[in-house]
């Protein structure tokens, strides 16, 4: 297996001062599933940004290190360069372009790639066959659909561009158990079918590291803790932080596990 | 009642030319999220590379006009290049500003060329009148109304049934999320002027054929820009009908109200009054959406 996206100690800077990204290293494997955890405001989005270059936007920058996709270096290419070469990132929040239509978003998301009428046709009806209640939406208005059928047509759209590498910020966010299962199915299930690499970033741990083959943990910045999914599942702390479980199972509430501190050793 | 249709009729042909304006200005707006004032000197321009092929090289009329047309699509391609992409990314005011810069710099050009004096467009429409019952149309007007508009219309229906009309409005609606969605934004961008610049010589040329060109032409170009405000600066059915409402309600004064008054011209502040009034009731025009963008 080769690596198709590997992050070598970065760095990100916002506004040229607030340093949010702290030396990041990290790697995917051609055709895995990896996940990025972390609680809230850790980094994780931004890396997500570096990779897809759409920090330059907000004027987030990467200040050292570099980003290679298949071996070439991407951190100064333009966001729809990145798209055409195959990396499309997936936003938190699930934005879509509300006054168009569902079909209409679709058909943008294939902007980097086709104009050809027939094939375009064709890639509707695959990404109608994964979400069949898109099909039946496909004429209304984006805005007015529920956040279940929103995450689907941004999954939807980001496959119309046939990527090879998926970003997947916080699929699951807010949405019922049963949705988030179809959804981290139809992930699943492209991964395997179209051999599309994917990197989850999720709160819903146990979600994400069921289907994910390797995972890492941030905080503040920084990679501390990475290891095979099934390890990082079984591991004492991740049950702790993460899966808010205790050994015997038992729920404990997140500031009482704070109080102990044992994060320090993924530290030290 | 046949005064008051016949002030109508000429209102609504002249609103005609100022929703063509509009729609250019609406079309840039939407798309780039810039109001320009730029395109008020591209209309001039548009009228000056029609007069310059006629008068200068001697070609035919219908060669002139496509002529003056591409010239004028180039010129917006420039001063796209030149002067709005590098403030990409730089809050919108400062490209705002960039275009009253730029409109200050074509209006010195313009004057240099023009020199005080009138250039005339020589008739190249029907001439005549036409009459509806009692009512009188001048030929030329009407032609005018239907050789300005239609290409607005064109474009419009160009954006609404292509691919990169599509890509259009998804970029008017999230830039970076169009970004992300592989669009590039700045080739949008590029069409996008092109394309206003295009219709924007049309409107001159109609502009330049009923008051030739001379100093104000530019003027009447800004014009645009409040009827496009009045309409809603987002909305391109809102620039059409404002512009139509403008003309009517600046000709209905025409007729009834500057007859009262010793000077005249009433009918020139009216649209100014109006766009007062409707700014206040409405602050995003008749049609525009209403955003919440300020506290
Ligand atoms: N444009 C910006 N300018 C300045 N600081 C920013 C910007 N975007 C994010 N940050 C800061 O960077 C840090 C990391 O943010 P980021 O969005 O990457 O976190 P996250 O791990 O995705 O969090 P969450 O789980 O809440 O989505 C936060 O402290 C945030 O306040
Ligand atoms: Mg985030």
């Amino acid at each position: 297996m080769s690596v198709i996206l590997s992050l070598k100690n970065i760095e990100v800077t916002y506004s040229e001062v607030i340093l949010v990204v702290k030396g990041v290293t990290l790697e995917v494997q051609e055709g895995s599933i990896v996940t990025l955890l972390g609680a809230n405001g850790a980094g994780k989005t931004t890396i997500l940004k570096a990779i897809s270059g759409l920090l330059v936007s907000e004027l987030g920058k990467v200040t050292e290190g570099s980003i290679e996709f298949r071996g070439i270096p991407i951190q100064r290419e333009s966001p729809e360069n990145i798209v055409k070469m195959g990396i499309v990132h997936v936003m938190e929040g699930r934005p879509s372009f509300d006054q168009l239509t569902v079909e209409e978003n679709l058909i943008v998301g294939a902007s980097s790639r086709t104009n050809r009428p027939t094939e375009i046709k064709k890639d509707l009806e695959r990404i109608y066959s994964y979400f069949p209640k898109l099909k039946a939406l496909r004429k209304k208005i984006s805005g007015y659909i529920s956040g279940g059928e929103k995450q689907m047509l941004v999954v939807g759209r980001g496959l119309m561009a046939h990527p090879k590498m998926m970003l997947l910020d916080e699929p699951s966010l807010g949405l019922a158990p049963l949705i988030v299962k179809e959804i981290f199915e139809i992930i699943e299930f492209v991964n395997k079918e179209a051999g599309t690499s994917i990197l989850l970033v999720e709160q819903n741990a146990l979600a994400a590291l069921s289907i994910s083959s390797y995972g890492y943990i941030m905080e503040n910045g920084r990679i501390v803790m990475d290891g095979v999914a099934a390890n990082l599942k079984d591991n004492e702390d991740i049950r702790e932080f993460y899966l808010g479980l205790s050994k015997v199972g038992k729920r404990k509430s997140y500031r009482h596990v704070k109080h102990y501190r044992r994060r320090k050793r993924w530290l030290g | 009642m046949t005064y008051f249709l016949q002030y109508l009729l000429i209102g609504f042909l002249t609103g005609g030319l100022y929703s063509a304006f509009a729609v250019t200005v609406v079309l840039v707006y939407k798309a780039t999220h810039v109001a320009s004032l730029a395109h008020g000197q591209i209309l001039a321009f548009g009228a000056v590379f029609f007069y310059w092929c006629i008068a200068v090289l001697q070609l035919p009329i219908s060669v002139s006009f496509l002529v003056a047309l591409a010239l004028a699509g180039v010129l917006g391609f420039i001063i796209e290049r030149l002067t709005m992409r590098p403030l990409i990314g730089e809050p919108l005011f400062t490209s705002f500003l960039m275009t009253f810069a730029v409109f200050m710099f074509l209006d010195g050009v313009f004057n240099l060329y023009v020199a005080g004096e009138t250039r005339f467009i020589p008739p190249f429409l029907p001439q005549g009148n036409m009459g509806i019952g009692k009512l009188i149309i001048a030929e030329q007007r009407a032609s005018n109304f239907v050789m300005t508009l239609l290409p607005a219309l064109i474009v419009i229906g160009f954006f609404k049934y292509s691919k990169v009309g599509l890509r259009m409005r998804a970029t008017a609606e999230n830039h970076r999320l169009a970004q992300s969605a592989g669009i590039r934004v700045k080739n949008i961008f590029s069409i996008i002027w092109i394309f206003s610049s295009i219709l924007a010589a049309v409107a001159g040329i109609g502009c330049a054929t009923i008051m030739n060109i001379h100093y104000p032409l530019p003027y009447n170009g800004l014009k645009g820009l409040l009827v496009a405000l009045v309409g809603g600066l987002d909305s391109i059915g809102g620039a059409i009908l404002a512009g139509l409402l403008v003309g009517v309600i600046e000709s209905l004064a025409a007729g009834y109200v500057d007859p009262l008054t010793e000077v005249g011209g009433t009918s020139e502040v009216v649209a100014y009054v109006l766009l007062l009034f409707i700014l206040l009731v409405k602050p995003y025009g008749l049609f525009g959406l209403a955003r919440i963008e300020r506290i």
